[in-house]
């Protein structure tokens, strides 16, 4: 065998060890046709996606009746179970639920249900996850498909409403986060 | 452009007449020195010479070769919420007149749709073809239907000399796709077929 053709031989040997199986394509040959094939592959993280939040305004409660706000939001999770869990932290101290004016405060409490339009739901602890929640949504911003899948509900109890100072403005913020299961 | 592995010569048959009556062809090959020498006149051996002597002009073999096709690996699409594009360059030869050629994609989703599958799951993505090298956009190609008119500037079969490249393959994942798949591994197979034109 020619001395330049086994050179070129060994490279070539060498080259194909150091591809390893780096390559699955395969190249066309001349001919009237050709015809080469490649593979694609593709990895999608778990992820999900809370939208479709609305402030909370109670205005002019009457303290004799617990005060109610539910809203519909859209919590999306591609996870083959499309499961999440969800956990909410308070801007009060050590993130419990409360909102406040200066020194003066009033707790309130949240629940989650994971369905729409649900008028109450699972009580939440602050900084605790409320697991085994699935999402319907097929869109991470329910846009096509279910325009909400779960309900957020904040209350505040009609002894709480009596404890609060009139005529005063109580503010607060609830966190929210939500992740895949 | 690759030399052609075969060629046609211009036949023209040129009969004369013999001591005996009869008629040879005086321009193969095998005859044409002798029939030069022995019977022709000044203008006939002079078009025979021509005839029998001229070299044969290369002409297209209507071959089509693709080749320095890679495997597309996006990896993990971090945002879901954008396109992932991948598109790389390829050597796409035609040795035909004009070098044109066509092209045809299938996937390996049901009837050859553009499709990677993990598990029961699909996850949709587009195929594009650019006769041009480098490019990020295309013609956006559908499943077995052949994308015509495309020109190869390939010099080459395996573009080896000239043109390192002639066409770009590209293929996208779209984030409606993206944002609407279950998370996993997906994988699948494009498969091209090139035609002269």
């Amino acid at each position: 065998m020619d001395i330049w053709f086994q050179r070129r031989a060994l490279a070539c040997g060498l080259l194909l060890l150091a591809a390893g199986s780096a390559t699955a394509a395969t190249q066309g040959s001349a001919g009237s046709t050709s015809t080469g094939s490649i593979s694609i592959g593709a990895s999608v993280p778990n992820r999900v996606q809370l939208s479709g939040l609305t402030d909370v305004a109670f205005t002019n409660q009457d303290p004799t009746v617990a005060a109610t706000k539910a809203q519909n939001v859209c919590v999306w999770s591609n996870s083959s179970t499309r499961g999440y869990n969800v956990t909410a932290s308070g801007s009060g101290a050590s993130s419990a639920f409360t909102l406040a004016n200066a020194t003066l405060t009033v707790p309130y409490t949240v629940e989650w249900a994971g369905t729409s339009g649900a008028p109450s739901g699972t009580g939440l602890s602050a900084g605790a996850a409320l697991t085994g929640l699935t999402s319907t949504a097929t869109n991470p911003s329910c846009s096509p498909g279910p325009a909400s899948s779960a309900s957020l509900i904040v209350k505040i109890a009609a002894a709480d409403l009596q404890s609060m100072q009139a005529a005063t403005n109580y503010t607060g913020t609830l966190t929210l986060v939500v992740a895949p299961e | 452009m690759m030399s052609a592995g075969t060629g046609t010569v211009a036949a023209v048959i040129v009969k004369t007449g013999s001591v005996d009556g009869s008629f040879r062809n005086a321009c193969s090959p095998s005859h044409a020195v002798a029939s030069v020498r022995c019977v022709a006149p000044i203008a006939m051996l002079a078009l025979c010479a021509m005839l029998a002597c001229a070299s044969p002009s290369p002409a297209a073999s209507n071959k089509v070769r693709v080749t320095k096709l890679s495997d597309v690996a996006f990896g993990t699409i971090a945002n879901l919420n954008a396109d992932a594009v991948l598109s790389q360059s390829v050597c796409m030869f035609a040795d035909t007149a004009t070098n044109g050629y066509n092209i045809s994609a299938t996937g390996s989703g049901a009837g050859g749709v553009f499709e990677l599958s993990s598990g029961q799951t699909a996850l949709a993505f587009d195929v594009a073809w650019n006769s041009a090298t480098g490019q990020q956009s295309g013609t956006q190609l559908s499943p077995n239907v052949p994308l015509t008119g495309q020109i190869s500037a390939a010099t080459h079969q395996t573009c080896n000399t000239g043109p390192a490249t002639s066409a770009s393959l590209i293929v996208r994942l779209r984030s409606p796709a993206l944002a609407s798949a279950t998370a996993g591994t997906y994988n699948g197979t494009l498969t091209l077929v090139v035609g002269p034109e």
